[in-house]
């Protein structure tokens, strides 16, 4: 990857991202399927994802348009929309 | 997804809003709460008294013919409950006259609010919010909704029960009227928050506000917290959202199916309203339907509408500390149990940018 973030680690750190935030249990990161419909089988709502896009902000020093919040329903799309911003930053 | 355009961070980290423990605090305390995916239903075409810019005989609504099965709501909830909603708001006409419906809904669903006017006591087996709602002194509630010794009843029927929360809803000609009525609910040791008339659809009576009754509100609400603090369920914040000159939907992006097409996510994808027939239609959904979206400054719209834009105020420390009282208040009147704060942010914060102001 261009920005210098493996794809597997960004997945990886989104999921641990997601499991703190929500407070989740019985799941690891690493078991955390990365194609798993976060709003359709973990049952997020909009305030949890408000939550989570905070910390991802913070954690990458990106921006994520308030419009791009429904599309972010899995894990391998939100690493992939992270390694867009921060390439289009790089 | 859109292209990736290079965007300068935000100006604060949200760890740095965090960062004061008062802050810190406040929102762990909050956000246990967004578990909360509320849906309203009108429980009967009944009610016992008549209000003029009444929202529930504004509309088709009221032709609904009621189901009033108890086995039927009992299995309604169920079937809500097993779609994720957690929250009931129990509202049109007068809830009060079915209290068979009420103990079904509660005791399938135990976190809700019921919309009342007062007259009639709901049974405290019933364990949801109860709000009253209140128009005005005696005088005013005897011309407007032809009910003789209204606040007295409402106050007899309520007092020193803790799930009531009396609605002062400001109209264009009882702003003045505020200050004793609260002082009476105070006395009593009643709970108040405010609520703003917003017209419904065609409607062209004369209690819609103008720029001038607006500001004049606020100046009120402000006053009545400082006097009240103990008594007033309110924040700074919460009296700029509700007057300012643009309404809700201007501000913030009404988040309820009537304006809000996504279904992806949050209220435009959960909220539904159901008629006293038990259907309902996604095109009309919304907490209050047939407001006149355009003039709707409703406290229980607020509720979601403000609440739900967490990340436009999560932009500065004074922005997320408003929110934060927003929320703290809409917790505090909205969910049994809940006992709110002190407000963190005193003075008065404009809506974030990209609100519309």
């Amino acid at each position: 990857m261009s920005a210098g973030i493996n794809e597997k680690d960004l997945q990886l750190r989104v999921a641990q991202i997601i499991i703190t935030e929500l407070k989740l249990q019985d799941i690891t990161a690493e078991t955390f399927d990365p194609d798993l419909d976060l709003v359709d089988e973990i049952g997020i709502d909009s305030m949890d994802l408000a939550t989570i896009v905070l910390v991802l902000q913070d954690e990458y020093s990106i921006k994520i348009d308030e419009d791009d919040y429904p599309k972010l329903r899995a894990i391998r799309l939100i690493a992939a929309y992270i390694q867009e911003r921060l390439q289009a930053k790089a | 997804m859109s292209a990736a355009q290079p965007s300068s961070p935000p100006k604060y980290r949200f760890a740095d809003l965090l960062a004061e423990p008062a802050v810190r605090k406040r929102w762990e305390q909050v956000r246990t709460y967004f578990f909360l995916r509320e849906s309203t239903y009108d429980m009967t075409n009944r009610c016992n008294i008549r209000c003029d810019g009444c929202y529930y005989y504004a509309g088709d609504k009221q032709f609904a013919i009621d189901n009033a099965d108890p086995t039927v709501w009992r299995e309604l909830m169920r079937q809500e409950k097993a779609r994720g909603i957690t929250f009931v708001v129990l509202a049109g006409a007068e809830p009060a006259l079915v209290p068979g419906l009420l103990q079904a809904c509660y005791d399938e669903i135990p976190l809700g609010c019921i919309a009342t006017n007062g007259v009639k006591r709901i049974e405290a087996s019933v364990g949801y919010k109860i709000h009253v709602s209140v128009w005005g002194n005696d005088a005013t509630s005897l011309r407007v909704r032809k009910q003789k010794h209204m606040l007295e009843k409402q106050i007899d029927n309520y007092r020193g029960d803790s799930r009531a929360v009396f609605v002062y809803t400001f109209t264009r000609d009882n702003i003045d009227e505020a200050a004793p009525v609260i002082e009476q609910l105070s006395a009593n040791g009643c709970k108040v928050t405010f609520n703003m008339f917003s017209a419904p659809e065609a409607y062209d009576g004369l209690l819609r506000h103008t720029e001038e009754t607006l500001a004049r509100t606020r100046e009120t609400m402000l006053e009545l917290l400082e006097r009240y603090p103990r008594q007033v369920l309110f924040s700074p914040y919460s009296a700029v959202a509700h007057t300012h000159k643009l309404g809700l939907h201007a501000l913030y992006s009404c988040p309820y199916p009537r304006m809000n097409p996504s279904t992806d996510i949050g209220l435009g994808r959960s909220f539904r309203q159901y008629r006293s027939d038990l259907t309902w239609d996604r095109a009309a959904s919304c907490c209050v339907p047939d407001t006149d979206c355009v003039d709707c400054r409703h406290y229980a719209a607020g509720s979601a509408v403000v609440t739900s834009k967490l990340y436009r105020h999560a932009t500065a420390p004074d922005t997320f500390k408003a929110w934060l009282d927003y929320v703290d208040t809409y917790l505090a009147v909205w969910v049994t149990g809940y006992e709110k704060g002190e407000n963190l942010c005193r003075g008065l914060v404009d809506p974030p940018h990209g609100c519309g102001a």
